[in-house]
């Protein structure tokens, strides 16, 4: 059920059947009366050198997913297999807290929102160089060449360094938020949502410096996101949740051009074009997006499928992906739905 | 400064902002939000205001209801609103923020749709009766025909078990949900001019794409007019008649939406539309940006404000001698006129 790889190398990270349910707790006791299935079975590669992509609409579980896969969050059940530096294949889901950190240095974060997200009271050679001070390098001197370094690559003077970050706009404290995930050479980066707080010409310049640093520095990215024209640009995989389950992935390519799964096909339709001369009729689904808490049995998007087959509408189907071209792999219900 | 759309002969723009000035008198200086703006809203159609964070989009359209918060204040220009044909003009600015004037004005004439119907909304009073206050306040209503009336609107929205959602809080019901209340509550009243401060960007696609066909019906309906506001310029082809681009308190470019998609003469906005990434673009192709970023609002270049980013300034631009002002250069088609010749 894993998604294929084009590459022939060996993936960087692999993650077969995450599961992260959050319990419904009631009354006095708290007792659990029910699970909130945020992520429920999901399988997925990258190779290094990657970018794979996650999307999906809010609450699909693509943040949950990336979350796990920092040990931010605890998975339910599942295993996320890592290649570290040394070329050891560890599974983050199986060690604790203490034995995960050694290995934290491999794998960094860029969040979402860059005003919440760098402490006002730091100054940027704090921010940056914190991740230094932590795993190890104590020497002052050491540290400001490396975080001048680093500032230069991603586009922020360094004569800057002592500034606070409320002397930055947006766009600059996105590149401080990638200054301090590449400070310490990680092989992998989880970008939850990086340019969905920004203005669009900013969010261009950020996406480049992202294309860029990838190609320099041999990263691998992670990329979650609801934007699918984000997605489209900086992807060479597509992963598309929906309700906790991988409904459809496969390359840009395969997923803009010719999208098999009849959700792919109405998120397409709904993106707005920016030209006034494509405006077009869309695929509006019916009602809304399934409740986690109580998900439909069998094939999760039936109650809102425009042609469900009898057997789907009943729930007998159970999902999985299929593969229908070389790397492209559809949920085995809806491969002819869309 | 003021200009006509020539497709619709002779009518009387609906709205017309003239020259429209707003700052705030902070303590480290004066922000010159808005500097400058005008535009024409025509009856029935969407104007839409496209502009990046901090270009005076919001403040310029709070204006229009007198919404402006000390320390901003409106310190010249004209808000001229022609609502009724047989009544005589309103210049907005000239009214008091809290008189019985501008309160008729305020969701009876003009409406508006917030961003964040979460916030907007009050957490401790069902949506129902927010909505029938709003009722019973400009249409002299009983509370049975407002309930109806209300009742009525949410049917209209397409609000699931429209009923049993009166009686319901706003953290009850989901965000489309919410903005389906919002769009409610800012159309009950039957207001001539609707003010929609970028709905749909805290919605996912598909709901956005939902709220926007919802929109466009209710204008097919009832014949307002919208001014939507966005920093999204999909969301803008999408639904807009004539778009206004701003940068830095001034309108630079000001046409149909046909005109700015196809042949924008600003650099502002040729640079703004080549940015964005496209399904159709080349995987990894880097995209064109616009190189260095927006000043800070308490250095707002003198002259021409996009003179530091421009590509290729004339020598008087790039010494700040050239005034910023629309000038028309084809039939509905307004421009700066600094950078007629940069784009």
């Amino acid at each position: 059920m894993t998604t294929k790889n084009k590459k022939d190398d060996s993936p960087i990270l692999e993650v077969t059947n995450l599961k992260k349910y959050f319990p419904i707790q009631k009354g006095i006791f708290k007792k659990i009366v029910g699970n909130v299935r945020a992520v429920d079975g999901v399988d997925f590669s990258i190779n290094k050198g990657e970018t794979v992509s996650l999307v999906g609409e809010s609450g699909c579980g693509k943040t949950t997913t990336a979350r796990c896969i920092m040990r931010a969050l605890d998975p339910t059940s599942g295993e996320i297999k890592f290649k570290t530096k040394n070329n050891e294949i560890i599974d983050l889901s199986k060690l604790s807290k203490d034995e995960v950190r050694p290995y934290r240095d491999d794998i960094q974060m860029i969040f979402q929102d860059p005003f919440s997200s760098l402490n006002p009271r730091m100054t940027l050679f704090d921010i940056v160089g914190e991740p230094l001070l932590v795993n190890g390098m104590k020497a002052k001197k050491e540290r400001e060449e490396r975080v001048s370094e680093i500032m230069h690559q991603v586009g922020l003077r360094p004569e800057y360094m002592m500034r606070f970050p409320h002397a930055f706009s947006g766009g600059q404290r996105q590149r401080i938020g990638i200054a301090r995930a590449l400070s310490i050479n990680p092989s992998l980066i989880v970008a939850d949502e990086p340019v969905s707080a920004l203005d669009v010409s900013v969010q261009a310049q950020v996406l480049n410096l992202m294309m860029d640093l990838q190609d320099q520095l041999n990263l691998t990215y992670l990329f979650v996101s609801h934007d699918l024209s984000v997605v489209s640009q900086i992807s060479d995989r597509v992963i598309v949740m929906y309700v906790g389950k991988i409904v459809e992935s496969g390359t840009p390519k395969q997923i803009f051009e010719s999208p098999k799964h009849p959700y792919t096909s109405a998120l397409l339709s709904s993106v707005p074009k920016a030209d006034p001369r494509l405006r077009q009729e869309r695929i509006v689904l019916k009602g809304e997006v399934a409740n986690a808490a109580d998900p439909p049995s069998g094939c999760t998007f039936r109650t809102r499928c425009p042609n469900p087959t009898d057997d789907c509408r009943d729930g007998n189907i159970e999902m999985g992906l299929i593969e229908v071209s070389p790397g492209h792999w559809v949920d085995q219900c809806c491969v002819n739905c869309g | 400064m003021t200009k006509k759309n020539t497709k619709i002969e002779k009518q009387k723009p609906i709205l017309s902002v003239n020259g429209l000035k707003v700052h705030f008198f902070t303590d480290e200086g004066t922000v010159k939000a808005v500097e400058g703006a005008s535009f024409d809203v025509l009856a029935g159609r969407t104007l839409g205001i496209v502009g990046e964070s901090g270009c005076g989009k919001s403040v310029a359209t709070r204006s229009l209801l007198r919404l402006v918060d000390s320390p901003g204040k409106i310190v010249d220009g004209e808000i001229i609103y022609r609502g009724d044909a047989n009544k005589k003009e309103i210049n907005i600015t000239s009214l008091k923020t809290s008189g019985s004037d501008i309160k008729s004005i305020r969701g009876g004439e003009i409406s508006l749709i917030f961003q964040e119907p979460m916030t907007s909304f009050s957490p401790v009073h069902t949506v129902g009766n927010q909505i029938i206050e709003a009722i019973k306040l400009h249409k002299k209503l009983n509370k049975d025909d407002a309930k109806g009336l209300t009742l009525d609107w949410f049917k209209r929205v397409g609000m699931p078990d429209p009923e049993q959602r009166m009686n319901q809080y706003p953290w009850q019901l989901s965000g489309g949900q919410r903005q389906r209340a919002m769009i409610a509550m800012a159309l009950c009243c039957d207001p001539k001019i609707v003010i929609a401060d970028e709905p749909t960007t805290a919605l996912d696609v598909t709901t956005q794409a939902q709220i926007l066909d919802l929109l466009k019906e209710l204008q097919e309906e009832n014949g307002m007019s919208i001014i939507f506001i966005t920093h999204d310029l999909g969301v803008i082809a999408e639904i807009s008649d004539d778009v206004s681009v701003m940068y830095l308190g001034n309108i630079v470019e000001s046409a149909s939406v046909d005109e700015i998609f196809h042949s924008p003469k600003h650099p502002y906005t040729t640079g703004l539309l080549n940015s964005i990434p496209s399904i159709t673009n080349k995987n990894r192709e880097r995209l064109p940006t616009i190189s260095g970023s927006i000043p800070h609002p308490h250095n707002r270049p003198s002259g021409c404000t996009f003179r530091n980013r421009c590509q290729n300034p004339s020598d008087d631009c790039r010494e700040g001698k050239i005034e910023m002002k629309l000038i028309e250069v084809s039939p509905g088609h307004f421009v700066d006129q600094c950078c007629i010749n940069c784009g």
